[in-house]
């Protein structure tokens, strides 16, 4: 019988909490304290940084808020001990949030840069507060306020609150984990376009999940402020707390929300078990040596192998015929005298001077099955794009369901019921086979509950194929496995309107075969196909109606075995027209 | 706010070119392995300041301060290389360079306080002696050698990349290596070459750093703030750059001490920095 | 002159090319088309070195290059005009130009290639200075072409050159293959426009999902429903 987690941290928790009954030397509990801050600091950063991939060096700004905040409020504004921690969560969130609100708008501020910029930032906010009456440079002295005696001791009583916070902060990121936020803070890590294209909504997820940890580590602060009693600037406004936290979580794991735990605690105890003299040197040596060592041999962290997260236990497994004959609702067709599912007006998109698209009209009839077709470089992968929220077109209209859907969020395109495909096939990378199906399942315009959504992946894996790879990583899929991947994954959200992108190139002729009965399988279940596609096979036998676009213009509509003889549409693909 | 003498501004214009010299020095090596080896060398400041300790080192023994470069600048070269090959071995993103060179830079700086001691060290030199007088203004011999050979490796570094063929080698390796592979250039030879240079960059500026500042080993990561900004606002890859930059950023930092009070120095760089990356459009 | 044995290659994880076997004679012009996807541009990259084979061997003059740095295959006389057309784009058309005669033998005769390759593309003289980037679609095309021509290679390869340019475009650059084909050097040459390619071509190849379908002349392959259907999904 598996305990779940939550017991486990109860339960270690309690146990943990009567140690200052035993009235160890303050030594100790001293020691355990800053495991415990550590604890809190690290999984607090890897909330936002290791899930979503968006590590921030900023962490010791936010931490050293908190840390004034509860200075400033206790002791200059005689505030009582408790509450000041309140509001140093509170005044952290809100400048990361503000923070995030600015910097997550740009969308070139990923990875390093992103790491950068909140480096400077903590710079800059540390130059303020040492500059003006918060700091002013004397610092503050806290031994006048009131340590609330909530242990035996003082050293109990921060030992105590270190271990609630650190409790609440692992637990916080374990619900995380296993939330709908935490799902799409791992997809954002993987690929946060498509993870927006899928529904997941990335800025508002990433500014939760900044606010969170600043919060997080405001608390902390505010706890040392008071552990310390004498609050200066010293080394908290640097680079070397976000360093800390980095190495700690990249040891134990980033990926899962007990890592960054186990990374504190191992450097922690390493750290502080070398006090004496050359002993503390080296201690910090081999902690270089450690991160170098994670970083390259240990990608994953000491708990990476467990990072990978099990999809939820679904109640009904048996028989995945019954699932079967169990289908999820097919999706409403539009209504009835509605003669067209989208329309796009005068769409233009350029690129560094190509002009990808160059007002292209068009319109999707429901319960149709549309192709798109054209030589390479045409337009129609902008075109797929540009619908589904990817690219942000020049100019134009679109209009789905009688919504204009131009310049709207891709995650809300994506929650109108529009899916697509990628043409070089995009999966997470690190999210099982069933949890990238599950995932628009959740976020898409479906918005299943976790459970039912792993019942709908698993439906969908039945449909194309792929049940027998559930578990397995799209790593070790082929081809053809993971165009069917991108195929299950955009049924999942059961759109009105499927977008597919080249689903079957690289496919052999009788794979081709497979993937057109699929294809008009979903056709059948009321879905509207657009088909972009080469293989004129398929064209033919699929399409109601065909667009032909060449150098992003349409050049032809109409029937697929009448279009395709056009003079002009033979000229574009073959040069000069053939009898 | 006072306003200070004309004397004071010219000698904090100054020592703000001065130190926006150094900055750039520190920069130069770092913007070329960033820019064009897609490696965030942050060690490079524990490199410096190895170097910087070594100059002492040697030089109190009796070494000329800059003949002390001859010892240590192949071996800084030889670093420089065994770096980047362990890169290209374990195919390192540039995030993660980020994070394997932060353990080197514990490495370095544990070594330098086991073998200095956290002390404060001064190199006692001759050249620390010798001072100019421009007008009113005194210009220290140390700094003005820092400014000179900050502009000459600057310079020489775009020129070769400039106008040589195996500075355009270089370049071209840097946008697409596989291609220039395609035509001939050894780019895995020549990404190993630049990592060393970059990597004798950094001694270079530690000899300087060792003839103008005192040293402690907390005093590491002082710089990393400043000199990435200084870095990235002057373009990663662009050897002329960070010596631009860091005389941008020396000198509003100098001219807001002058005018305001020396804490809020910081202030200007960091806000710069983050300017630059709101604003500029181009990816870098 | 260049001869491949069965050669098997995988992009990434997967297989992308298996058991082909492709000749080319000095002074040919050959073609090989396909759908997307096929393993065109794989094959190209193979031969350049750019991809390494998992099985069989490649041989040029007789020389084989199998497990050769990578860097060293255009020493021995292959160029390689890639898959939209990966120009330095920082550099400028003339820095362009002179990395593509890097290698040793043809930095010697660099200031000769220059003239013939301004000869042939006069648009490039003109805009020497400017950098790649700035240059139209065409041009940009044309830099490619005269970057490997820079190279003195006996073998020049093309990957989908047509690709985003305008028909009229298209023409011109087709006749230009052409005659650089004429004044000695061997092409291979992909495309998807089949039409364009068969025209030039001496000799070409069909490949699909890996794999070497058919092989003849242009005329040959033409009169063949199985392209025909392939490319206009007649029936």
């Amino acid at each position: 019988m598996r305990i779940p987690a939550p017991a486990w941290i109860a339960v270690v928790g309690l146990a943990l909490a009567t140690v200052p009954y035993f009235k160890l030397p303050a030594f100790y509990e001293s020691f355990m304290y800053l495991i415990f801050h550590w604890v809190v600091l690290a999984t607090s950063w890897n909330i936002l940084s290791g899930y979503s991939g968006y590590f921030s060096f900023g962490h010791g700004a936010f931490f050293g808020i908190g840390m004034y905040t509860t200075a400033t409020l206790a002791g200059k504004f005689d505030v009582p001990f408790l509450w000041t921690l309140l509001a140093a969560a509170a005044v952290a969130a809100l400048i990361g949030a503000a923070l995030g609100w600015v910097v997550f708008r740009v969308p070139k501020l990923r990875g390093e840069l992103f790491a950068l910029i909140t480096l400077a930032v903590t710079f800059v906010i540390g130059t303020i507060i040492l500059n003006t009456p918060i700091d002013g440079g004397p610092g503050i002295y806290l031994n006048s306020v009131p340590l609330p005696a909530i242990m035996p001791t003082p050293s109990g009583t921060f030992y105590f609150l270190a271990l609630v916070t650190a409790i609440a902060t692992v637990s916080i990121a374990y619900a995380i984990h296993r939330a709908k936020l935490g799902t799409g803070l791992f997809a954002i890590h993987d690929d946060e376009d498509v993870a927006e294209v899928m529904g997941v909504p990335t800025f508002g997820y990433k500014l939760a999940a900044f606010a969170i940890s600043c919060a997080l580590a405001g608390i902390a602060g505010g706890i040392q402020a008071m552990f310390v009693s004498y609050v200066t600037m010293g080394d908290t406004f640097s680079i070397v707390v976000p360093l800390n936290v980095v190495l700690m979580s990249v040891l134990g794991g980033t990926r899962h929300w007990f890592g960054p735990a186990v990374g504190a605690t191992a450097i922690t105890a390493l750290l502080y078990g070398f006090t004496a003299g050359d002993f503390a040197v080296a201690g910090r040596a081999a902690i270089g040596l450690i991160l170098i060592v994670a970083i390259l041999f240990l990608p994953e962290g000491l708990l990476g192998r467990f990072g990978r997260r099990r999809p939820q236990r679904s109640p009904s497994q048996p028989g995945v015929a019954a699932g079967l004959a169990a289908t999820p609702a097919a999706p409403p067709k539009a209504e009835p005298g509605a003669r067209t599912l989208l329309e796009v007006h005068g769409l233009s998109k350029a690129f560094k001077g190509v002009q990808a698209l160059d007002g292209v009209g068009l319109e999707v009839r429901p319960g149709e099955i549309l192709g798109l077709v054209g030589p390479n470089g045409s337009g129609k992968s902008t075109l797929i794009n540009v619908v589904s929220g990817h690219y942000r077109a020049d100019q134009g209209r679109i209009v789905f369901q009688g919504r204009e859907l131009g310049g709207v969020e891709a995650h809300r395109i994506a929650h109108a019921g529009i899916a697509r495909t990628y043409q070089i096939p995009r999966p997470f990378a690190h999210l099982s086979v069933i949890q990238n199906v599950a995932l628009p399942a959740r976020f898409g315009r479906a918005a299943l509950d976790s459970a039912a959504a792993t019942r709908e992946a698993r439906f969908w894996l039945e449909f194309t194929g792929l049940a027998a790879k559930a578990d397995a990583l799209p790593e070790d899929l082929n081809l053809h496995e993971r165009k069917f991947l991108e195929l299950a994954r955009a049924l999942a959200s059961r759109p009105s309107l499927l977008l597919l992108d080249e689903v079957l190139s690289g496919l052999t002729p009788s794979e081709i075969d497979g993937a057109i009965r699929t294809i008009r399988a979903i056709r059948d279940r009321g879905a509207t196909i657009v088909f972009v596609e080469h293989v004129m096979r398929a064209v033919m036998e699929l399409t109601d109606r065909i667009v032909v676009l060449n150098y992003g213009r349409v050049i032809a509509e109409g029937s697929p075995t009448e279009v395709m003889r056009r003079p002009e549409v033979v000229t574009a693909y073959l040069g000069k027209p053939h009898a | 706010m006072n306003l200070p003498s004309l004397t004071l501004l010219g000698q904090s214009l100054l020592s703000g070119i001065f130190i926006g010299a150094l900055y750039g020095l520190l920069g130069l090596g770092l913007s070329l392995s960033w820019g064009m080896l897609r490696q965030i060398n942050l060690a490079h400041f524990a490199l410096a300041f190895l170097g910087a300790y070594l100059t002492y080192q040697l030089a109190s023994a009796g070494m000329d301060p800059l003949a002390t470069l001859l010892v240590i600048l192949p071996c800084f070269f030889a670093f420089g290389v065994a770096l980047h090959w362990v890169f290209a071995r374990f195919s390192i993103s540039p995030f993660n360079s980020l994070l394997v060179t932060f353990g080197v830079t514990v490495i370095i700086e544990s070594l330098i306080q086991w073998i200095w001691t956290a002390d404060y060290r001064r190199l006692e030199s001759h050249y620390g002696e010798m001072k100019f007088r421009i007008g009113t203004l005194f210009v220290p011999f140390p700094e003005l050698l820092t400014l000179l050979v900050a502009i000459a490796l600057s310079l020489a570094t775009w020129a070769a990349l400039r106008y040589t063929d195996l500075g355009k080698a270089l370049r071209a390796a840097a946008e697409d290596a596989p291609i220039a592979a395609a035509f001939g250039v050894n780019e895995r030879a020549l990404a190993l070459l630049l990592s060393g240079l970059a990597a004798a960059f950094a001694g270079v500026a530690g000899a300087c750093l060792a003839l103008s500042y005192t040293l402690a080993p907390s005093q590491i990561y002082a710089w990393v703030g400043v000199v990435f900004a200084a870095v990235m606002i002057g373009g990663l890859g662009n050897p002329i750059g960070p010596l631009v930059a860091g005389i941008v950023i020396g000198v509003s930092e100098a001219l807001t001490m002058a005018l305001t009070a020396p804490a809020w120095a910081p202030l200007v760089s960091f806000s710069l920095l983050i300017v630059v990356l709101l604003a500029r459009p181009r990816k870098f | 002159m260049l001869e491949l044995d069965r050669i098997r290659v995988s992009y990434g994880a997967a297989p992308a090319l298996w058991d082909i076997s492709i000749r080319i004679d000095a002074g040919e012009l050959v073609c090989v088309v396909g759908p997307n996807g096929a393993g065109k541009t794989t094959l190209i990259n193979a031969i350049a070195g750019l991809n390494r084979l998992d099985d069989g061997s490649l041989a040029m003059q007789g020389r084989d290059l199998t497990r050769i740095a990578r860097n060293r295959f255009c020493d021995q006389g292959i160029a390689i005009v890639p898959e939209g057309r990966r120009l330095f784009t920082g550099m400028s058309v003339l820095e362009n130009l002179e990395l593509g005669s890097y290698r040793p033998a043809a930095r010697a005769r660099r200031s000769e290639s220059l003239e013939r390759v301004f000869a042939i593309f006069p648009v490039l003289e003109e805009r020497m200075q400017a950098p790649a980037g700035t240059l139209s679609g065409g041009q940009q095309q044309m830099l490619a072409i005269g970057r490997a021509l820079m190279a003195q290679p006996r073998l020049l390869l093309l990957d989908e050159p047509s690709l985003g340019l305008a028909p009229s475009i298209v023409l011109e650059m087709f006749k230009v293959i052409r005659e650089i084909n004429a004044s000695g050097v061997a092409v291979l040459l992909v495309e998807q426009n089949v039409a364009m390619a068969l025209e030039i071509a001496t000799r070409a190849y069909v490949l699909e999902e890996g794999r070497i379908v058919a092989e003849g002349s242009p005329r040959e392959l033409l009169a063949q429903p199985h392209i025909r259907r392939a490319y206009l999904g007649e029936a």
